[in-house]
């Protein structure tokens, strides 16, 4: 494919090893662009070409593992999912996620985010272990169920709503959008049972409440997940509950499998089993 | 579920601020507005009309309630945003008794006025 070649990009790449000491500064690259080249094809050429000392995450390159949010003009985006001519100028400015611990140059610390990911217990959970363990059938779920929850279920645990959430900013105590929002994903979900079990984890001063609705997170979003509205929806559902309003959805029913459709698959051999 | 009924509460007293705050305004700075409506206050804001409503059970009640969700919705969003800078549990609880003190302490003094003119 002909690519057209456009003039040069300055990019101003944070560079910074808590290891080594020292402050963060910013080092220059100078890359050649062409139309249709992303920031991530940019941070490549400068890994491959110029200096391969620097330290950026990245895997798929097509904005589905969530690996390379990095702070680009100061704005967060994929890197892989932003190419350079959407800014209209010949400079960037590149760095590390803020709200996150830096481990090296635009590689961020996020331990501390998959553990409150975690902590929401984010899975169907049921009241009947045994069925959970060990379904026996399917679970039948509506068109209209499934939309009510479905845009919360794109979030690919980028971590971008995090770093752009004023409140993640200030407190760091905070659940953040991601985790509040797959918290209510989890419990708008009519297979699950698991309300009694997520809700004292995000019902405290750190959690739900602490939102202040600035909506940054929804901006910011590369797959146009809204985490804001998930986390009003999540106070909704905690008010009523603890009120007793409203009336609480059934559990989905369980639908014998179809006379025409094939027995359950049993495990393949290779499957590690446990004990 | 306690910090679910504590947002509740900020929610609540934030519109009861809204109505008991508009009959105050209403009632002393919206007299031309009143009268055009054909009540006429006989000039509200006066001294006289002020200690003849201080008498009354229901004007007692009116602030005595304005005082204490003022004082909740102000207090607790005080202490929400103290906490979102604090990163101790232990300076939390110091932080909340502090706020809750402050808040019974003032209550209490506060009311004494609205309490002691009923009683004259």
């Amino acid at each position: 494919m002909h690519k057209e070649k456009a003039e040069p990009i300055t990019f101003r790449v944070q560079r910074y090893n808590p290891e080594n000491g020292g402050k963060p500064h910013f080092q220059e690259f100078i890359v050649p662009s062409s139309k249709g080249m992303t920031v991530l094809d940019g941070l490549i050429y400068i890994k491959e070409n110029l200096d391969s000392t620097i330290a950026f995450r990245t895997s798929c390159r097509m904005a589905i593992c969530g690996s390379c949010g990095m702070l680009i003009n100061n704005y967060p985006h994929l890197a892989c999912h932003t190419q350079i001519e959407e800014f209209h100028s010949n400079r960037l400015t590149i760095k590390p996620l803020p709200n996150f611990p830096i481990i090296k140059d635009l590689v961020v610390d996020l331990a501390p985010f998959f553990e409150i990911h975690k902590s929401i217990k984010p899975y169907i959970l049921r009241d009947d272990l045994e069925e959970m363990e060990n379904p026996s059938t399917e679970y039948a779920q509506s068109h209209r169920a499934l939309e009510s929850f479905l845009q919360f279920t794109y979030c690919i645990k980028c971590g971008i709503c995090v770093s752009a959430c004023p409140t993640s900013a200030s407190d760091k105590q905070f659940h953040g959008p991601q985790a509040l929002a797959q918290c209510y994903r989890y419990c708008a979900d009519g297979r699950d049972d698991g309300e009694p079990d997520r809700f004292p984890v995000v019902g405290t001063d750190h959690g739900v409440w602490h939102c202040h609705l600035a909506g940054a997170c929804s901006e910011s979003c590369p797959k146009g997940v809204d985490p804001a509205l998930a986390i009003q929806l999540l106070k909704r559902r905690m008010v009523s509950r603890t009120l007793r309003l409203g009336k609480k959805e059934p559990p989905a029913s369980t639908l014998p499998p179809p006379v025409e459709s094939k027995p359950k698959l049993p495990f393949p051999e290779f499957t590690v089993k446990e004990g | 579920m306690r910090y679910t009924y504590l947002w509740l509460m900020q929610l609540v007293t934030g519109v009861l601020i809204a109505v008991l705050l508009g009959i105050h305004m209403v009632i002393q700075h919206l007299e031309d507005i009143l009268r055009f409506l054909g009540f006429n206050l006989n000039d509200p804001a006066s001294w006289q009309s002020m200690m003849e409503r201080s008498r009354e059970v229901i004007w007692a009640g009116i602030y005595i309630a304005l005082l204490a969700v003022v004082l909740y919705h102000a207090l607790n969003g005080l202490r929400n945003v103290i906490l979102e800078l604090t990163p101790s549990a232990r300076t939390e609880r110091a932080i909340t008794w502090t706020i809750v003190a402050f808040g019974v302490i003032v209550f209490a003094w506060a009311s004494y006025v609205p309490i002691a003119l009923l009683s004259r």
